[in-house]
């Protein structure tokens, strides 16, 4: 064999698969029945296994801590201020280019950000984002990251575009959360 | 066309008179494909038939132009493009790091594998090593990769061919895969997980129980899909025998990928120049004897329990230490740095706004994904993103070889050769 295949190393490396009976003639006619009473018991035995479907929309399929879905602005917790300060990095990750970041300069008076500035208009396009998270890796200040609502779907595109008050709101059903290891 | 009268003596079946016409009838003008016709005998119509690009049976946008008599496929004539997106094109415009949820999207059903060819191409221009730990885990995932596009495969093949139980049996194991997915990577498909330089994150608490226990079960399943199919009188019949195409003539059309070892090729790019884990697993190559659809059949349920050996020995020899190479020039600080280290801030800047540079060159990397040679072609010239990158998909390859295997047979068994040669079309058009 390694004659003819000169780039395998060890004949033991390969194995060849099975053929299967030649179809037709007595044994044919037999595996009609045989056979597909065989299979009928393999599916039937699968019936004590139970169904392995929810009924989704009253029942939602938890997500794991990684899931990357709608993205969520973040506010520091004690001062109530915007993470963000419009450095505009996840922009500039963003593979789809569907982030939009304008920044202004912060009234020392009426802070929106700690920073110097903040992002005065930040807008996600859903319908071009692609969900890698790589605005999340990107953002230095963990201003924004990846949420785990999945249920984005919309009437009209541009009801996708998500303005910097819907991400910084909570979303309004919680998505069902697996815990660490589970 | 000029010399259709020519025809009209020549006998209708059979002879290469008919593939000389039914090649012009492709492609020509109604008057001329009349004029075609008119040339056989009154009792032999011919009937060019579009399959697709809408049938479910292609599996995506494939459009076939078919030529038949009665029941007979005289030619055919696979016609691509209709999900050509640009992606190569678009990768010329994105810094290194951003190319790789690009490519990820070409063959949807092989994701790990297009990031594994991408990053393989860079890590080879940039002459990095990657870690011990994230071969391993690269490894893991492109094997349960494997088995996830086998299982789609086997699931919609089977479909086409009438057992439909086969689709909920075989996508509820690639839901427990994609779960797995999800769970170390974050997203269920297009996971973006390798990178340059290693993976991206470690794999979580509770994934290698999870993955065990799904690898204690895949064999156990994968003898039930055995035991519906494997002597199944209707399914032996639609496939045994059907759509052979000798092993020289898929080696001179460049096939690749288990069309290619069910002919009886051990051709196997994991063995025959090993990359990532793959030297230091032990592993068979399955090879066919015929080369039919059910040798291809056999061939990829066979495949399917060698990637389950691969992964449990990946997770018995599975190293400690880094997922991903600490060259600060290509990877990403690590976050806890960004708040203390102006220097870990200052890369991180540069490598998300810029990326890295890559030295001037170019390299093909070819690895073994589930269809067959999947390779990567990257052309850099020395700044941050990419001049050229082209992917050989084992998909628009093999698909050349439908044509051989179908004229001749009947229409019923395209549906079984097409099903069998398992394209993607997101891989095919690009």
């Amino acid at each position: 064999m390694n004659e003819e295949f000169p780039y395998l190393k060890d004949a033991e490396e390969v194995v060849t698969v099975q053929r299967g009976p030649e179809p037709g003639g007595a044994k044919g006619a037999y595996r009609a029945f045989g056979e597909t009473l065989r299979g009928l018991r393999t599916t039937m035995a699968r019936l004590i296994e139970g169904p392995m479907t929810i009924q989704y929309p009253e029942e939602k399929t938890p997500v794991y801590p990684r899931f990357r879905g709608r993205h969520k602005l973040h506010r520091f917790e004690d001062t109530g201020l915007e993470k963000c300060v419009g450095c505009s990095l996840c922009a500039a990750a963003c593979p789809a280019d569907c982030i939009r970041v304008v920044a202004a300069e912060n009234d020392p008076d009426d802070r929106v950000s700690p920073g110097e500035r903040y992002a005065a208009v930040y807008e996600i396009n859903l319908a071009r984002c692609i969900f890698c998270g790589y605005c999340e890796v990107a953002c230095p200040f963990d201003a924004i990251t990846m949420g785990h609502e999945y249920e984005l779907a919309d009437y009209n595109r541009g009801d996708l575009i998500f303005t910097k008050e819907m991400l910084l709101a909570e979303p309004v059903e919680r998505t069902p959360l697996r815990r660490e290891g589970e | 066309m000029s010399d259709v009268g020519g025809h009209r003596s020549a006998p209708a079946r059979g002879g290469d008179v008919i593939a000389a016409t039914t090649a012009e009838v492709i492609g020509s003008s109604p008057i001329e494909r009349t004029e075609a016709g008119d040339a056989l005998e009154p009792e032999h119509e011919l009937l060019t038939v579009n399959m697709g690009p809408h049938h479910p049976a292609t599996h995506g946008v494939l459009r076939l132009l078919v030529s038949l008599e009665g029941e007979e496929v005289l030619d055919l004539k696979p016609i691509v493009g209709y999900v050509h997106t640009g992606i190569e094109k678009s990768c010329e415009d994105q810094s290194y790091w951003k190319v790789i949820p690009f490519v990820e999207r070409m063959d949807y059903l092989s994701y790990f594998f297009n990031m594994q060819a991408f990053c393989g191409a860079v890590e080879t221009l940039l002459e990095l090593e990657i870690p011990p730990r994230a071969k391993y885990l690269r490894t893991i995932h492109l094997e349960l990769n494997r088995l996830h596009s086998h299982l789609f495969w086997l699931g919609t093949t089977a479909l086409d061919l009438g057992a439909i139980s086969m689709l909920w049996y075989a996508l509820r194991e690639r839901d427990t895969i994609l779960d797995l997915f999800e769970m170390a990577t974050g997203q269920r498909m297009h996971t973006r997980y390798f990178q340059v330089g290693g993976v991206f994150e470690d794999i979580p608490v509770g994934f290698e129980d999870k993955l065990r226990a799904f690898c204690t079960e895949m064999p156990a399943r994968i003898g039930q899909y055995e035991a519906l199919l494997d002597r199944n009188e209707i399914f032996l019949r639609r496939t045994r025998g059907v759509g052979i195409v000798p092993r020289e003539r898929l080696l001179e059309l460049g096939v690749t990928g288990p069309l290619l070892r069910a002919a009886g090729e051990p051709w196997d790019l994991r063995k025959a120049h090993p990359y990532l884990a793959y030297d230091e697993v032990e592993f068979k190559i399955p090879v066919g004897t015929v080369g039919d659809g059910y040798d291809r059949y056999r061939v990829r349920m066979q495949e399917m329990r060698e990637s389950v050996r691969i992964i449990e020995q990946c997770l018995d020899g599975l190293p400690e230490g880094p997922w991903i190479t600490d060259e600060r020039k290509v990877v990403l600080p690590p976050r806890d740095e960004l708040a203390t280290s102006m220097e870990a801030l200052i890369h991180h800047f540069k490598l998300v706004t810029e990326g890295f540079r890559v030295p001037p060159g170019e390299v093909y990397y070819p690895i073994e994904g589930p269809r067959g040679e999947l390779g990567c072609y990257v052309l850099a010239d020395g700044s941050a993103k990419p001049a050229r990158v082209h992917f050989r998909d084992p998909s628009f390859v093999n698909l050349q070889s439908l044509r051989e295997m179908c004229v001749g047979g009947y229409i019923a068994d395209l549906i079984q050769n097409l099903g069998m040669l398992d394209p993607i079309l997101g891989g095919v058009d690009r």
